[in-house]
This record gives C-alpha cells, structure tokens and sequence, in this order.
C-alpha cells in the first residue's frame, strides 16, 4: 500500500466499485488526494460514477477494490463507521432527505444523537444552526410546511450537527428553483469558507463546479481531468 | 428531543395501525386475565369453601372430574380410627342444574357433621332432622335461584322445601344448596354413596403429621386418595383441566398477539426504509436503530399490556356477575397476575421486535439515498 500524502485528508488510488456480480462497473479505477479545506466539485454527466463516489468518501458503501483512506485510515476497513459519519461527515443530499414526523429543529438534533450532547444541549445547537442558516423563525415546522430552499436550508443544518471536517454534497441545489439555488450555494459555499471545512460537492452543472477550487471531471467512472484554480 | 421521543414519534407515525395492534394485543392481555383469573378464582373459591367448613384433608376416589367419583360411604369406618383424626364427614357434592340455573353446587352433608356447623343461620331454620325432605340455601343460590324460606325447590324429580338461607363464609358455601346426605342418596337412587370425606384433624397436629396420616388412609384404602386442602385441588383432574385450558386458550391469544405486533413492527420498518437510511447515513449506529425498533415494540407491548388489564379486569366481574357464573367464582385477579399479564404483553413486544429490528439494522443506506 502506498502511505498517504502527509496532508491528504482523503486519498483514493485505484478504487472500484462494481455492481451485479461485476456486470455494472460504476467506478473503473479512481485515483485523487483531496487536501484538508479543499472545496472540489465532481462534475461529469449521469451514471458516470459521480453519486458512488461521494457514498464511497461517506463510508454509505465499500469499493469492490483499491484504497480509500481518511487521515491516514481505510475507510472500507474502519472499525466504527457510523462514527466516522456521525463525527466527521456531513451530508448534503439533492433530495434533502428530512424525517417528515420531526420539525426542522428536530431534524437538525437526529445526528447528534451519537455525540455526548445533553437534550438541552442538542436542543441549543440545533437552534444556533437553524439561525445560521436563516431558518430560527421555522424551528417547530415540519418538513412539509417548508418551502424546497428552507427544506435544504434545514439539511444544511443538520450536516454541520456534529461539526464536520468534511461535507458531502450531492447536487444540492438540484431540486430547487434558480433563485433558491443560487441562495443555497452561497450559504454552502460560505460556511464551508468561513469554517475552513473540506467540502465535495457533485454537481453536472458547470457553474457551480466553477466556484470550486478545483474540479474533478468524470466520464464512464473515471477521472478524465483535474483543474485547479 | 429524546430518544424517547424518537420512539414515540414513530409509533404516532401510523396512528389508526398503532391503535389496531394495540387493541389486538389488549383483547390478548384481557383473555389472559379473564381466563386466568377466573380459573384461580374458581381454584380458590373451593379452598376457602373447604377452609371455611374447617376441614384439614379431603379422601375423594382416584380419578374423576370436577367433582369426583362416588365410592361407599363404608370406606369412612375404616379410617376413622386412624390417629390425629378429630372429626370426619361425608358428603356427597354435584354441580348440575337446578330449577332455572344450569350451574348449582349441591351440597349433601352426613347429618350431624361439622361440616353443617360453619352455616350461620340469616333466616328460617336449619332441616329438623337427616329425613326432612329440606334444604338451606346460601345467600348467593338463593338470589340466583330466586328464593326464599318456604318456597319449594326441585331437585332431580323430588320436590323439597326452603327452610333456611345461609352464610357460609366461602364464596363456594353461599353459592350451595345444602340438604342432608341421606336425602340426597335417596333421590340420585346411591344408598351409601359419597363422593369426599372431610376430615378434620386434632389441633395440635404437626403438618407432618398431618402428610403422615394421608399416606396412612392411602395405605389402609388404596382406591382412595387422601390430600391437604391446598394439594385438593391440584390433584383435581377437573381444576387441572380448566386451568390446563385457561392457559392454553391465552397461550393461543398471546400468539396472535405476537403475530399482529410482528406485522405491524415488518411493516414500520418496510415504510421507513428511507427513514432508516436517512438515520444510518447520519451517523446512527445500526446498534442504535435496532433498539428504536425494539423499544416501539415493546412500548406496543407495555400499552396494549396495560390496557389488555384493564379491559380483563373489567370482564371478568362482569362476567363472575352473570346469572350463569354467579356464586361460583369471585375472579382471583391479584396484583401478581396482572403484573405478570403486562410482563408477558411486553415481552410479546419484545420478541415481536426482535425480526424487524434485525431486519432495521441489516439496511444499505446508499441504496435507498440513491434511489430517494
């Protein structure tokens, strides 16, 4: 196995992942280091293996072979992955995601759950977040009172519960409107700037890959480019 | 928020489904109280009765049912001499039917026995002698059988008379018609023909030696069997039975509960996928999910336990005060019986739990994210 790059947070060499007894090949061999307050967008178009990869990064799923390690550890071999989710990854998901029968507050305090918070301590924070992403005025709403923006704004939310180093977005702004997508991304963007978080964010839309650091394009499962700025 | 919480709201999730497992595990719970509790009422009913007449050890025939089999009266000659032995008596009971009950104790006594001397008289009189074509009614066979001191009372094909009501200060005793042993013998057409021996033994007798002495009557007659009060009835293949089927019939109610909170719990978690997803995906441990499961079954449990109580303990008085029952049985429904009924409805919920939680926990998040 080759060591890690001294300040590589995430380092993936030669990483597969097949479905179907190895009929589907999502991903055909990737290799990337991504350093620790990157923000790199995943572009490339539909079923080129964009989604499997940030499950991969998520420890969601296990590659069919090759290396994916997290400071230095292999993610398919860590010994507690639901910590690893619950401590140092946020997930950001097109489709939001929210429990429906829990009110945005609520919904913020699921992940915190795995973390030693009293329930007046979650209870703080959920409302400190919900503030930071202009929701206090929507605390004890449920999901289905809330607006498509204020749904990802709540997600948002949730995904900074346990104070990540590392966000996972999958195209975040993909279910919204161009208005609310465009206030959305600028709230992602600037938290993960302000907090200096390391953020993947997969995306098929040029414009938004264009406000990342660097962009890594993917076709038929493998990377084909990678631009800095 | 609190896990608790977390639990409750996913029970809320399906309020109408929720409320029908409930209620399928509540009738459960009641038929377990109501049967169980009726069966040791009725157990209990007769000890008292025993107690209250002060006898220390029943000889009844091998075998039998509820009441036992007749043997002759003569057996009670060979025993009497035996030593600690202060008094015996030979009865000769039946429950059959009566005028208008279908479920009467009919008492007869050994004229001049102790086991008359229990009755306090409330009105009338007790029969003159062992020949008077008579009877004395417990408090509670003469408010079933609509009595009163005077009225004629048909037993079998003879016609008698109410001369007397009486306490007896059992359940078992009130519910009786009492008459006199020879009269009944008569009308049945058994001369000689008892069915139980009460005896009661000196008072300084040790329990030891009152097993002592059992195993003596035992020995001396071998057709019979000689017990203590409190082995009577556990020995009693008619109490085994009911209480044999009382159990099996809640056995078969807890099943179904079982089946029904199983369903339900399948179907939360078939629902939920997605939900369950979400919360692995944020960090939930599958630890963690199973317990979320497990809890809402075995808060199914625990509600539809106490509930299940409440609705047995409510039936079966209802039920002890039926025309058919009463007199009978006062429903034995201790503390500890209801305990064990809300045990049992949570450990249903529990087991119940325990396939759809593992089925909970073995979900692939990145599956059900994806496809959402």
């Amino acid at each position: 196995m080759t060591p890690p790059s001294a300040s590589a947070l995430l380092e993936a060499k030669a990483l597969t992942r097949e479905f179907d007894e190895g009929q589907v090949k999502a991903l055909r061999g990737v290799d990337f280091s991504i350093k620790e307050g990157d923000f790199v967008a995943i572009v490339g178009p539909s079923g080129c293996g964009k989604s499997t990869l940030l499950q991969l990064l998520g420890a969601l799923d296990r590659p069919t072979s090759g290396t994916l390690l997290y400071r230095g550890i292999s993610l398919p071999d860590h010994p507690n992955p639901a910590a690893y989710r619950a401590r140092e990854v946020g997930f950001i998901f097109q489709a939001f995601h929210l429990l429906p029968t829990f009110t945005a507050a609520e919904n913020v305090q699921i992940p915190m759950f795995e973390t030693d918070r009293s329930a007046s301590e979650r209870r703080e924070r959920a409302f400190e977040l919900l503030k930071l992403v202009g929701l206090e005025h929507r605390l004890d709403h449920f999901p289905s009172k809330l607006s498509g923006g204020e749904r990802q704004r709540v997600a948002i939310a949730r995904s900074l519960a346990n104070e990540p180093s590392l966000l996972l977005a999958d195209e975040p702004t993909g279910n919204l409107d161009s208005e609310n997508a465009h206030s959305v991304l600028d709230l992602i963007i600037g938290l993960q700037q302000e907090q200096g978080r390391t953020m993947v964010l997969v995306t098929h839309d040029p414009t938004i890959a264009g406000r990342a650091g660097r962009t890594l394009r993917m076709i038929d499962g493998r990377i084909v480019s990678d631009d800095k700025r | 928020m609190t896990f608790f919480t977390v639990v409750i709201r996913g029970l809320w999730r399906r309020p109408l489904r929720t409320g029908l497992t409930l209620a399928g595990i509540s009738i459960g719970i009641a038929a377990v109280v109501a049967l169980v509790g009726m069966s040791r009422g009725f157990e209990k009913g007769w000890q008292v009765g025993l107690k209250a007449r002060g006898t220390d050890i029943v000889v009844t025939n091998r075998g039998g049912s509820l009441t036992p089999k007749p043997f002759d009266a003569s057996v009670r000659d060979r025993i009497a001499s035996l030593p600690h032995i202060a008094a015996t008596c030979n009865l000769l009971v039946e429950v059959t039917s009566v005028e208008e009950s279908d479920l009467m104790i009919l008492s007869a006594r050994e004229w001049g026995g102790f086991a008359w001397n229990n009755l306090e008289l409330v009105s009338g009189r007790m029969p003159r002698d062992a020949t008077e074509e008579a009877v004395v009614l417990g408090q509670t066979a003469a408010e079933v059988l609509k009595k009163k001191v005077g009225d004629p009372i048909q037993i079998e094909t003879k016609q008698l008379t109410v001369v007397g009501i009486v306490k007896g200060g059992a359940l078992v005793e009130d519910g009786s018609v009492v008459l006199s042993l020879p009269l009944l013998q008569g009308i049945i057409g058994a001369p000689n023909q008892i069915n139980a021996i009460d005896i009661r033994v000196t008072p300084s007798t040790t329990e030891q030696q009152v097993k002592e002495l059992t195993r003596q009557i035992e020995q001396l007659v071998p057709e019979v069997r000689a017990v203590t009060v409190s082995e009577h009835l556990s020995h009693n293949e008619g109490f085994r039975l009911v209480k044999a089927m009382s159990w099996g019939t809640s056995l078969l109610a807890i099943l179904v509960g079982v089946l029904g909170v199983m369903n339900t719990m399948l179907m939360t978690v078939f629902e939920r996928t997605h939900e369950i997803c979400v919360l692995l995906a944020v960090g939930w441990t599958r630890g963690r999910i199973m317990r979320m499961i497990l809890y809402e079954s075995a808060l199914l449990g625990l509600f539809g336990g106490v509930v299940g109580v409440a609705i047995g303990a409510i039936g079966v008085q209802v039920l002890s005060a039926t025309p058919a029952i009463r007199g009978l049985l006062q429903p034995d429904l201790s503390i500890a019986l209801l305990g064990l009924s809300v045990v049992i409805a949570v450990a249903v919920g529990i087991s119940s739990g325990l396939y759809p939680a593992w089925r909970s926990s073995r979900l692939n998040p990145s599956v059900a994210l994806q496809a959402g």
